[in-house]
Parts: C-alpha cells; structure tokens; sequence
C-alpha cells in the first residue's frame, strides 16, 4: 500500500502548508513554506528511487482495495516502469519547481496559497500516473482540472488570468467528461477497469464495434489535456499563471496527461488504422501548428507555450505511429522535453521579474548583466533546437529515421518525413530565436526596470541541475535509456523487445540530413524574420481567448433568449401547454377507440333530469359568456353551483347535496367580497385567434371528459362498495355508509381532508396579514355597497339566527352518523351563522365577543381527530380504529355513541374555525382596521 | 400492527396543530418545538430504513379494516429512503429557517410540519385516492410556504403555481374517476390485479387514464412541457422553503415509480405502462436538455439552481421510462445526491447573497463581497460535487447511471445528455464562481457583518454527506438495489397487501 | 339518459377550461370553479348514476354506491378551500402587482 502512500503525501504536504500559512502567514515567511511544501516530494522521489531495482527487474506493482465494486471503482495502483518514468519526473521536477518558487515568490503574500495548491496538483498528477484502476485515475484526472484551473486563476485580479482558467477547465473539463463516457464503455467492453485487465483483452477491445467510439472519446479526452489542435487553445492562455505554474503543469507534467494515458492504452488499443490516422494527423497538425505559431511569438512565455505545443504534437505523432521503436523515440523525447523546457520557462521567469517584461521586442543583449543565466540556458536552448551532442538532436533524429519506417497508409510515406522536417525547421528558428534575441541582438529598449534587478543566485541551482540533466541525457543517452527509458516503453508494448541502439542511430544517414537540413534551413530562416515578421504583422490579429469568451457569450445569448421565449411569465402559455400534453397522449392512445359504448343497456331519459342538464349547461356557458360582466357571471355561477346540488340530490346522494349547497354559499359569499375589490368588468384583451385556440382546447378537453362519462356510464360497475353497505352498521356502527366511510372506513382521508383546509385558512392569514387595501378599495369605487355598513334589522335577525342556527348544526352534527349530515355540514351551518353575525355586527363588535380566537380552533379540531385516532392503540388496535355503543338519548332518539362521532367533533370544530378564520380576515381586509392588525 | 409506522405522518400533523393551539408561542419555542419533530422524523425514518431492511412490505391498516376496503399505509425500502431523505432535508432546513428565515412571515414552523405530513403521507400510503388527498395537504402547504415572505416576485410566482396545480389537481380526480368508474376499487395493489386481468376493450380507456396520470405527475415533477412554473416559484421562495422544495418534484418522480411500476405494471406479458413509459422517454430527454440551457442561461444562482433541479428530474425520468431494475436503482442513488445537492445551492445562493452588498445572487451585478475565502471554498467543493466531478457522489452516481444504462438500446441519448449537460453545468458554475470570488471590484468590503457561522455549518454539513455517500457507495448501492428489485416485483406486493383477499371473491364479502 | 349526464359534464369541463384560459384572475376563478364542479360530477357519475336509493342502510331496499360519494365529498371540501383561497390570492395579486392581469403588470420584472 505504499504506493498509495506515494500518491497522498503530498495531500498530508498541502495540509501542512496550508496550517503553516494560516498561523503565520505573510510574505516573511516564503523560505519556511517552501521547505515545509519540500518535504513530501522529497519524501516521494526517495521512495520511487527506492523502487528503481524492483521496477528493473520489470515487475509491476500493484496494490488494490475495492472501494464501489457496483461500479468498478477500486483504490487500486500500480507501478510499472511507465508509471515510474513519470512519476520520478513529476516528483523530481516538482521538488525543483518549488526550490524556485522560494525565491519567485520572495516578498509574496500568496506564497502559501502556491506551496499548497501545488502539493496537490502532485498528488493529481502522481494519481493518474499510478491508478491501476481507469475510474479511479479519472478522479484524479479531474482534479487536475480544478487545480490547474485554481492555478491559472491565480493572479485573479486580473481579467485574463480569469477567462484563462474558465477557457482551460471548460475545456479540459469537458474532456474529461468524453474520457469518463470512454473509459465507462471500455470497462463494459473488457468487463473490468482494472488496467491489467484492459491490457490483457486486446483481441476483445479492437473487435467490439463500440470501439471506434470508444477510442475516439478517450482520445478526445487525452487531446484536450495534452493541448493537441484544435483543443490547444487554452494553453497560451494558461501562460497568465506564474511562470512557476507554467514551467510545471503547462510543459512538464500535466499537459503530458494526456501522452501518457495514449501510452498506457496503446497495448490494448493501438495497432489499428483508426488509432494510426487519427492520432497521427492530429500529431501532425498541432506539431506544425505550434512550431509555426511559436516563431513568431513576441512574448517569451508565448513562445515557449506555442513549442511546448509543437513538441506535444511530435509525441503524439510518435505515439500514433504505433512501433516500438517509435514508442522508445517518443517516451525518450518526451523525458528530453521535460527536462529543457522547464529550465527555459525558469529563465523567462527570471528574466520577467529582473526587468519586468518578456517581450522579446525589448528585451535584448542580457549577457552583459546575466552572463550566468545565458551559460546556463544555453544548453537547454541547444537541446531544443536540436543541435548535436544535445538530447534534442538525439530525440529529433530518431523522429526522423521513425518517420521514414512509416509506410503502412500510401500517403504517409513521403509526407511525414517532409513535414517532420519543416516542422523541425521551424523549432530551430524559434529555439534560435528565443536565445538570440534574449541574449544578444544589441541593446535592451525602454525596459521597465533598467538596469535589471539582482536575482539571488539560488534561484539558478533548480536551471543548472535541469540543463545537466538533460546535457547528461545529450552524452550518455544509451545509459540513461536503457536505465530509465525502456522500462517505460518495455511498459507500453507487452513484449520484451531489444534495447534501442544509439550508436546504429548515429551511423543511420538520411536522418542526419534531415536534422542538418531543418538546422541550415533553421538559421536560414531566422536571419530572414524581419520580412517574414513584416509579413505576419499584415496577418489580422486572433485572440484565441476572445474567441472563446464571444462563443461562450453567444450560446449564453442563446440559451437566454431561448428560455425567455419558452418561459416568458405567462399563466395562460403554461395552462395551454399542460392541456395539450393531457389531451395529446388520450388523443394518441384513443384515437381509432371504437369500443365507447359499453354492453349495459341505456336508460330512458328522464325529463326533470334533462330539464335540470339543461340549466346547468346554460348557467355554465352564460358564464363564459358574460365573464367579462363579473358581477352576472358570479350570480350565474351560483345558478350552476345550485343544480349541481340539485343534480345531488336526484341521484340519491343527500349528504352531498348538503354539502354542496353550504359550500356554494361560503364560496359565494367569499367572492362576493373579493369582487368587492376588483375591477367589475373585464376587459375583453383576447384576439380572435387566441379565443379559437383556447375554444378548441375547450371542446376537446370537453368532449374528452364525456367520452369517458359515457363509456364508464355503460359499462357494469363491479365495485368494493358491497363490503361498506355490509359492515356499515355491523362494524362502523352507522346506518349512513357516507358518513361511516368518511369518518371510519376512510377516515383518514377525512383527515388529510380537513387539515387541507386548515392549512387553507391559516395561509390565507398569514399572507393576508400586512396587506394594503386601502387604496384598493377607495378606487374599486364599490365602498357604496357597505354604505351603511350593518343594517339593523339584519343585526336583530342575525342574533335571533344564532341559536336556532347552533341548535340546527348541532342536531345535523348528531345525526350525521345514520342520518345524511355530519361534522362537516354542521360545522358550514354553524359557521354561516357566526358570520352573519360578522355581517351584521361588524368585526370588531363580533371580535369582541368570539369566545375564542380561530386559529386554536383549527388546531384544537385536528388535534381531537388525530387523538382520537390515536385512541384505538390504547386497546391495541391501528389508528383511527373505532369502537361504539348504543344508548338513548332524549329528543334525538337511540343511537350509537361512537368514537367516530368524537373524531366528527374534530371535523367539526376544524371546519369552524377555518372558515371563520378566512371570511374574518377577508373581511378585515374592506375594514379601515389597518394591516398588521390580526384577526383570528 | 407496528404503530411506529403511522408516526411520520401524525408525529408534524400533531407538532403542526399544536404550533396552532399555541398561536402566541413565541418564535423560541415554535423553532424547539420544529426542530423536535423534524428530529423525532430522522429517527423514525431511521427505524423505517432498518425494518423494511428486514421486512420487504410493512403494512398498516387505518382503521383496522381489511385492504382493499380500508386505507393501507405500505412500507418497502423504497418508501424508507424516500422518508428517511425528507427528513434529513427538512431537518437542516428548519435549521437554517430558525436563523431567520422564519419570521418574514407567519406560523412557517407549523406549515413546514404539515407540508412535511403531506410528502410523508404520500410516500407511505398505498391507496390512490389517499394519495390524492396527501398530494393536497403537501400542496397547499407548499402553496402556503411559497408564499411565506411576502413579496411581488412571489405573489406572481405563487399565483401561477397554484392555478396550475389547482389545474392538476382536477385532472388527477379525472384519471382517478375512470380508474374506479373501469375497476372499482382504489388500492393500489387491487388496482394492480384488476387492471392486469382487465377486458381487452377497457384497456385503451386505462391506458388514456395512466397517460393522465402522467401529465398530473408531470407537473409535480416539473416535466416538460408542464415544467415553467417551477424556475420562478423556487427561485422566488426563501432560500429554507426552496430547499425544501428539492424535495417536492422527487414526490412526483417517487408516484410514477410507484404507479406506473406497479399499479400499471403488474401484467408482465403487456404491462399497461409501455405506452406511459414511451411517451416518458424522448420528454425526459428533452427536458434534460432544457434544464441545461437555462443553466447556461440563468441569471441569478437560485435561477440556476431552479435549472439544475430540472436537470436532475429530466435524468430521473429519463432513467426510469427506460423500465430497468439496475437503472432504477442507480436513478435512486442520483436522486439523493441530486436533492441534496441543489438543496444546498439554494441555501448557499441565500448565504453568499447576505454578505454581497447588492444584488444578492444576480450574477449581473458586481458588489463587494465579504468572507470571500470561506464561502469561495464552500461553494467550489459544492460546485464540484454539483458538476458530478470525482470524488463526490454525483461522480459515482452518473458513472452508475451510465454504466446500467450502456446495455439498452439507444442509450447513446442518455449518455450525450446526460455528459453535455454535466459540461454545461461546469462552465455556468465556473463563470459564476470566477464571476463573484475573483473580481478585484469586490476586494473592496465595507464594514462586513460576521460569517453567521450556524448557517454555513448546515451547508457544510450537507456537502459532508453528499461526500460521505460517496465514500459509503456501497452498502447504500446495496439497499438501493433491494429496493429497486421490490418494485419490480408487483405481484409480490399485491400479495403482501391482498393477503388472502386475492384467493376469495367480491361477492363473499357481500 | 347517460348521454345527457355524459353531455353536461363536457359542458361543465369545457366551459371551465375556456375560462381558466383567460387573461383575470378573476375569470379564472370562475373557470377553476366550474372545472371542479365538472370533475366533481365526473367522480360522482363513476358510481353509476341511480335514483331515490341513497345509501342509509334501512331507509330503502336498493342503494347505490356509496364509495364515490365519500370521494367526491372530500374533493368537495378539498375544492373549497382551495377556491377560498386562490380567491384571496388572486386579491393579493391584484393589489401587489397593481393589476388583476394574471401575469401582473410586467411578468419579466422579476427576472432582473
């Protein structure tokens, strides 16, 4: 498991560093952050070197403990020489990056934050490298990401360090997702994410005719990571991070991500056409892209972005050429790179501090004050032009003698050594370029500071180690390969193939002539900028970022006006939607329905029955009608509440009628009041188009519901209901089966039911409690109506009303059990009565004398249901079970005393209290009583 | 008879009738006794999680009266972690509320209780009618809460959601009339049997009526096309009620499961829920893609966050018409992440926007902003689990989603929409993050008020299980998956509610 | 006769979608009104439509189904206070948004 110690050191790194700056933060204290942020790397590179023998012995490490076996999802590593290679580069590398980094963030407040984010970026990174299981190395390839993201954003003050990072993380995050979609289908192709696994099942991978898709997202993923075209984009503008971020994850590491996953996957998905055409021509694009683009880079940092570009196209190029030998050139030329670019990013960034530019229009003749810096950068410039004895010439020329080898498509055969050569042209112009320019080319022009300021020498010690290692790489490759180098390949092509043999490299001819053509074309071409420079100043000028920001503007426009249109705010859109998706589906399915009419026979008709259909049908159209007449059509609508009762109690259900009809007075009377304060008319706003739409959304809806009548109507209903009429009497102890089912056989329904209604109530009074409506009424013009606001004879009949009312409900409430009536009922009649009272008396004449207020009412009635029903468990049985007895009670007659009747007194009182506490509180609302005063 | 099983339903509708007995009770004790409640409801849902571990159907008869005549409260895994879920967000939603949130308006305790009564009822009941009236209680409830506050944003907000709710509301009494006009019965699981042995010729009338049903889920749900009312109503709510309202559209997705499942799923030679399911499929798909457009094109994060709770549902339904018992299972596990995820946006939009000094949570506005570091960290780890980016759940749960659904026949739809709206999600939230955290214009803070350490805590506390359910994938995977392979078995929970009732007929109990 | 029942409730329906359609609050209120009217017959009707049999065991030798009945009693009660108190909220609409219009006076104020 110590791999995995490997991995999250530096996390137990970052921790430190994060406690250390928050202790004693502040600029005085770089030196202590940085050696606190030193020791985990250090730790890490001791630990993988400790590794070095047993990786030789060309074992693979592996560790594995299942974490989500559901999905496959394993903590699980492994170390193999591949994985070894980069994991001691980004250790190695990191610990230098953070010895410079002590002396580039001297005096910087946001040191701390720096030694912390890129502990964890090692972590990231040393993860993806050394996950044996593909999920778990997508988490850390995410990470990656976010860190990067936070890196570039570093600097956020300023505008371009922001839209670099969301530019990098929309991007390299949306990679991310497409290799997630491709490593999810492999792992269903191979049946396993464990890397061993996939590299055992080969045969099965490139068969499977998921694997052109396969591929094509895992290597959208590693494209974008690795900045290949036209996925490069974001990497210039990552370049506003520190230049210690930039020479780390930008060149060394991260941006290798996406090399190293292609490497990983090669034995199990390489050697295919697909593999070779797409991977090489986006190789060979981004190489000659970037080599391009980088000669005529002003900005060091953008130069050296732009070849960091064109040498991740020339792995990939290697890489897609599939050989191994091709294979050994890459993962060589990808250590090689490693090593001299980071010294050259260091040297802009010093160069950057000392005189506070990098434009290498003005920046010129340094060797005079920076003599070291030069000697010591000219190695890596060396290398990366590619001039002999250097890492760079090795690398390039085995590009160069693999590019000839290639014949497998006709057309490759002749064009990549070609390309490869103009493209090799270019870097030795621009590595020619960036040296000279920086170094020699006459005078310095108006730098910021001149003459530059003194950088500590110590900042030198991470470039020198560099350049020897990589010088080091240029003398001795044989050893250094067969030491470090073919392990790695060895690890990307499963068989064990003979070590590769510099010395036939230096005898091998063409190659050399290619890489001295591309030198003298090279230097050719750099003594010729000034017209060629003339020329691309011509060139319109594109910014990358812009570009994207404007795309990222337009879909955000998009996307905006879209939802405007469909969301636009209005009601009747919403309801027209949602009535077509009802009748569409019921269209769709019943379309050819012919079986309507069910087998029961029709009854005759009844004329009392159509005579009463037909007011109804005519009180419901007169309202839409004259809907606009509000005052008519609430009178209508009240006609229709009436037959609707009517239509009740002819088919023999009185409790609804009663219930019908208490409810279509309160109804009435509370929109009464609400018209009280609208506008009596409405305006006829509609056009005649919107009026078709909505009549025939209406007839449909229509014709829907009495299709459905009829059919149900037709057929031989075979119901439950036989139990309830059995056991109403036997075992619900009344005669009324309505009222038995609402208070026992559903009771809870009734429940749900009245608690909905409470809950009605107390809204109303919550958000009816500061509400203005003096205005309100003063210009609704229908004060005139309460002129004379409590007439006296109603005040009389009112309170002569009340008893008799109270008598009336209590008796509708007692009987409800055999009987039509019930809780309910009574509780409307009684509630009728009190607000006659309201009516007559006046609010605060009646307020005065409420015994109690409402809300307490509403609670109180629930809270005598529910005890009821909670009862039942005193003598062991469910909730709302009920349990009666017979007495005889005087004037009322013989009846059961049933816990049901306790549970009805619960209705009741709720439905008191609830109603009252609305009509008070719209009442209170046409009162001069002023908002914020409670009523109920 | 397990008593304990009813408590999820009586324990708020007693806490909620007593807030109202006590009308005078001061905020102190209303916010002890809620939060009380909504402890004693983790508790219980806690028990329920454990006894439908061991039991598959737990069944409580109301009124001790033999199903299908009397109302049958179900529970199954399903139910337990749907409970257990509301609970837990309600729990730190009246945590947060009692910081004040609560007293922008009146009784908020006692409406939340019985909002919590209605989702709990609807989730436990196995009586379609009853479900019908839960439905009400947590509607009206919700109506009462979306209110809460006061406000023109919210009275035009609110008035729209209750029309078209109050709309829903009579088409499912409309479905539920021909339901029992065709079968005769109301029990879900009788419902179940009769609708599976029904005439040839009533079929298509059945059929039309689930297709209602649908509509009247839908809009719980807030599927396209019924979904526009949802934006504006939770990003008008106050930041506790919204929260909780991460919830309410999971209500819609959970009867659909439960419906469309089992009641019309039972026939397994041609259940009458492929027609459902085949309209679900390509609107699920659409209003996925929806939701991510108008993430990219929200313009304030409580809008954003509206959008991804459609994103969320849009993935849901998508998943579940697809009619998988792997795939429902991994939808359960997206459904937790997904709930607490935007439940934590909406709390977090409320916490930034307090310590913005205008525009709260506009992202067109640039104001200073105060504890910068602190909420900056909160909302990347919440940005990222959101994004469904590793390690967090989201992660876990879409590779899930993913890797079930890659057997079935074009999942390619699912994968596309589902990966490109992840890459949508994160570029909305890194433009917002860059937007507000890293604008040298808001180094410039006036006199800051302290960082009201109980609310970031709650927020916290929720990303931690958001991550911890992660970290615990699997035995969570595990029991998700019972649940899953419950609900594909109908017959077995027609058995466990019928009992003997399915051997006699009709007629002896006459 | 069911083609009558059968008739008047399409009325009922259709008369109430076209009014929940319109532009007022106060229009549709009434349509929402009528609507449940509609689908409270609806549910009423499923339980097959007989004449003087109510369902009071002993007062008559035949009663009609008394299940629906229980329903379409709570949807009444349901229907109730949800009209009470849309109606108090198409009031406070009107006065918040100074105008009746559904969407209020500008329904994209809010998104800004």
């Amino acid at each position: 498991m110590d791999i995995g110690l490997l991995v999250f050191l530096p996390v137990l790194g970052a921790i430190a560093s994060l406690l250390s700056r928050l202790n004693r933060p502040g600029p005085d204290h770089v030196q202590r952050h940085a050696l606190t942020a030193l020791i985990a790397p250090a730790i890490c590179l001791l630990l993988l070197l400790s590794y070095l023998p047993r990786i030789q012995s060309g074992e693979a490490l592996v560790y594995s403990i299942s974490w989500v076996p559901e999905i496959g999802l394993g903590v699980a590593f492994r170390l193999d020489g591949l994985s070894w290679l980069f994991a001691t580069l980004i250790t190695g590398i990191g610990c230098l990056i953070i010895l410079y980094a002590r002396y580039y963030f001297a005096g910087k407040d946001s040191a701390g934050r720096f030694f912390v984010l890129i502990q964890l970026f090692m972590t990231a990174m040393l993860g993806i490298v050394l996950s044996e299981n593909l999920l778990f190395m997508l988490v850390f390839w995410e990470l990656t990401s976010l860190v990067s993201f936070l890196l570039i954003g570093f600097t956020w003050s300023s505008r371009n360090a922001r839209r670099g990072a969301r530019m990098s993380l929309v991007i390299t995050g949306g990679g991310g997702l497409a290799l997630l979609g491709g490593i999810l289908l492999l792992g269903q192709i191979v049946g396993s994410y464990q890397i061993s696994d996939v590299l055992a099942a080969t045969d099965a991978i490139v068969r499977d005719d998921r694997y052109p898709l396969t591929l094509s997202l895992i290597l959208l993923g590693a494209f974008t990571k690795s900045a290949q075209a036209p996925f490069h984009l974001w990497l210039p503008h990552a370049m506003a991070a520190p230049t210690p971020v930039s020479a780390y994850l930008h060149s060394a590491t991260m941006v290798k991500a996406g090399l190293f996953l292609m490497a990983r996957l090669h034995p199990a998905m390489g050697d295919t056409e697909l593999w070779f055409s797409l991977i090489t021509i986006t190789g060979m694009v981004t190489l000659m892209v970037g080599a391009f683009v980088a000669m005529f880079m002003h900005d060091i940092k953008g130069l050296l972005a732009y070849s960091t570009i064109s040498h991740l196209g020339l792995i990939t190029l290697l890489i897609g050429m599939g050989s191994e030998m091709a294979m050994a050139a890459a993962l060589f030329h990808l250590t090689v790179h490693a090593l001299f670019k980071a010294p050259l990013f260091m040297m802009a960034g010093i160069v950057d501090q000392a005189t506070g530019s990098r434009d290498m229009r003005n920046i010129n003749g340094l060797w005079r004050t920076m003599p070291a810096l030069m000697l010591i950068t000219a190695i890596p410039a060396a290398a990366m032009a590619g001039l002999p004895l250097m890492s760079g010439y090795l690398s390039k020329k085995m590009l160069f003698s693999e590019s000839l080898l290639v014949t497998a498509p006709h057309w490759a055969n002749t064009l990549i050594p070609a390309w490869v050569t103009v493209a090799g042209l270019f870097s030795v112009a621009y590595s020619v370029r960036i040296f000279h320019n920086v170094f020699f080319n006459g005078a310095p022009v108006d730098l910021p500071h001149w003459p530059p300021r003194k950088k500590p020498a110590g900042m030198l010690v991470p470039l020198c180690i560099l350049a020897a290692a990589s010088l080091m790489m240029g003398l001795a490759p044989q050893a250094t390969y067969d030491g470090v180098v073919h392990l790695a390949v060895m690890a990307t092509s499963m068989t064990h193939l003979p070590l590769y043999d510099f010395s036939a490299l230096s005898e091998a001819r063409v190659p050399a002539m290619m890489s001295m053509t591309a030198m003298v074309g090279g230097v050719v071409f750099y003594l010729a900028r000034g017209p060629l420079f003339a020329i691309h100043r011509q060139l319109p000028e594109v910014d990358a970022k812009n570009i994207f920001e404007q795309i990222m503007q337009q879909c955000i426009r998009f996307a905006q006006s879209l939802v405007y249109r469909l969301e636009n705010g209005s009601l009747q859109r919403y309801l027209a939607f949602i009535l077509v998706a009802a009748i569409a589906p019921a269209l769709w399915m019943l379309g050819g329905y012919t079986g309507w009419q069910g087998p029961s026979a029709l009854t005759e008709v009844n004329p009392m029955v159509v005579f009463g259909a037909v007011i109804l049908c005519l009180s419901a159209i007169g309202v839409a009608l004259f809907h606009h007449q509000r005052l008519p059509a609430l009178l209508l609508l009240s006609v229709t509440g009436l037959f609707v009762t009517l239509a009740f109690a002819q088919f023999s259900a009185p409790d609804l009628a009663l219930t019908q009809l208490s409810v279509e007075v309160m109804a009435v009377v509370i929109m009464m009041l609400a018209l009280s304060f609208l506008p009596q008319t409405s305006p006829r706003e509609s056009g005649a188009g919107r009026i078709v739409r909505d009549l025939g959304l209406a007839g449909l809806a229509g014709t829907g519901v009495a299709l459905f009548a009829f059919a149900v109507l037709t057929r031989p209903a075979e119901t439950i209901s036989g139990y309830f009429l059995a056991n109403s009497v036997s075992g619900g102890g009344g005669t009324n089966v309505v009222n038995v089912i609402l208070v026992d056989f559903r009771g809870f329904d009734t429940l749900g039911e009245i608690t909905v209604l409470g809950i009605a109530a107390v809204a109303v009074f919550a958000f009816t409690r500061d509400l203005h409506l003096k205005e309100r009424v003063a210009h609704a013009g229908t004060a005139k109506g309460f002129a004379e606001p409590h007439p006296v004879i109603l005040q009389m009949v009112s309170r002569m009303a009340l008893p008799i009312a109270l008598l009336v409900s209590a008796f509708i409430f007692l009987r409800g059990h055999n009987m039509p009536g019930g809780g309910f009922i009574a509780g409307l009649v009684t509630a009728v009565a009190l607000t006659l009272q309201y009516m007559a008396g006046g609010l605060v004449w009646a307020q005065e004398r409420m015994l109690t207020h409402f809300r307490p009412l509403i609670g109180a009635g629930l809270l005598i249901a529910t005890a009821t029903g909670l009862g039942s468990w005193v003598v062991g049985y469910p909730f709302l079970t009920s349990a009666f007895s017979h007495m005889d009670w005087p004037l009322i007659g013989e009846f059961e005393l049933a816990t049901a009747l306790l549970f009805d007194l619960g209705v009741y009182t709720t439905v008191v209290g609830a109603t009252l506490l609305i009509l008070a509180n719209l009442g209170k609302l046409m009162t001069v009583a002023g908002p914020g005063q409670e009523v109920g | 008879m397990n008593h304990l099983m009813i408590m999820p339903i009586v324990i708020p509708l007693l806490t909620g009738a007593f807030l109202l007995v006590m009308y005078r009770y001061n905020i102190g004790r209303q916010r002890s006794l809620s939060i009380g409640s909504t402890l004693l409801l983790v508790v219980f849902a806690v028990w329920a999680l454990l006894q439908a571990g061991v039991t598959d159907y737990t069944l409580y008869r109301l009124g001790n009266w033999q199903p299908p005549f009397g109302i049958v409260l179900v529970l199954d895994r399903l139910t337990a972690i749907m409970l257990l879920l509301t609970a837990l967000l309600s729990l730190f939603c009246v945590l947060y509320a009692s910081r004040g949130s609560d007293r922008e308006g009146s009784h908020f305790h006692a409406l939340l209780q019985f909002q919590l009564m209605g989702i709990n009822g609807a989730f436990l009941t196995g009586d379609l009618f009853n479900l019908f009236v839960f439905f009400e209680v947590l509607l009206i409830a919700s109506y009462a809460l979306l209110l809460h506050g006061g406000g023109r944003a919210r009275s035009r907000a609110g008035l729209h959601y209750v029309v078209i709710n109050l709309a829903g509301s009579a088409l499912f009494l409309l479905a539920l009339g021909i339901l029992y006009g065709l079968t005769g019965t109301l029990n879900m699981a009788d419902l179940a049997r009769v609708i599976a042995s029904a005439p040839e010729a009533d079929l298509p009338l059945l059929k039309a009526a689930s297709l209602l049903l649908m509509v009247v889920f839908g809009i719980k749900a807030a599927l396209l096309p019924l979904l526009f009312w949802l934006p504006r109503a939770y990003s008008a709510a106050s930041a506790p009620v919204a929260a909780l309202f991460a919830i309410m559209t999971k209500v819609g997705f959970y009867a659909m499961v439960r419906v469309f499942l089992v009641v019309f799923g039972l026939d397994e030679g041609s259940p009458a829920n492929e027609s459902v399911l085949a309209w679900l499929w390509p609107m699920a798909l659409v209003t996925l893609a929806l939701g991510g457009i108008g993430v990219l094109g929200a313009a304030s994060l409580r809008t954003l966050t509206a959008y991804m709770v459609i994103v969320s549902v849009g993935i849901l339904l998508a998943v579940v018409s697809r009619n998988d018992e792997q795939l429902l299972a991994a939808s359960l596990f997206y459904l937790l992440h997904s709930t607490c995820l935007t439940a934590v946006f909406f709390l977090l939009a409320d916490l930034i926007g307090r310590y913005r000094d205008n525009g709260y949570d506009r992202f067109s506005v640039i104001s200073p902003l105060s504890h910068r570091w602190i909420l900056g960290t909160v909302f990347l780890v919440a940005a990222v689990s959101m994004a469904s980016l590793p390690p967090f759940s989201g992660f876990v749960s879409k590779a899930w989603i993913l890797q079930s659904s890659s057997p079935l026949p074009d999942y390619l739809w699912l994968w596309a929409s589902i990966l490109i709206s992840g890459l949508l999600i994160i570029a909305a939230l890194s433009r917002a993050g860059s937007g507000w955290f890293w604008r040298p214009e808001e180094l410039a803070v006036k006199a800051a008020p302290a960082l009201d350490g109980a609310r970031t805590a709650t927020v916290c506390v929720m990303i931690a299980i958001s991550f911890s359910l992660a970290l615990f994938a699997q035995p969570v995977m595990d029991y998700l998956e019972a649940a899953a392979h419950l609900v594909y078995q109908p017959s077995g929970y027609v058995e466990a509610v019928l009992g003997d009732y399915v051997s006699q007929s009709r007629e002896v109990t006459e | 006769m069911e083609l009558v029942v059968a008739i008047t409730l399409g009325v009922l329906t259709s008369t109430g979608v076209y009014l929940i359609l319109r532009a007022r609050t106060f229009s549709v209120v009434l349509g929402l009104t009528l609507l449940s009217h509609g689908v409270n017959l609806f549910l009423f009707s499923m339980g097959r439509l007989t004449t003087a049999s109510p369902a009071v065991i002993g007062l008559v030798e035949s009663y009609t189904d008394p299940l629906p009945q229980a329903l379409v009693l709570t949807a009444i009660v349901i229907s109730f206070s949800m009209t009470a108190f849309v109606v108090v909220l198409a009031l406070k609409a009107a006065v918040e948004l100074r105008s009746d219009h559904v969407d209020g006076e500008d329904p994209n104020e809010d998104r800004q």
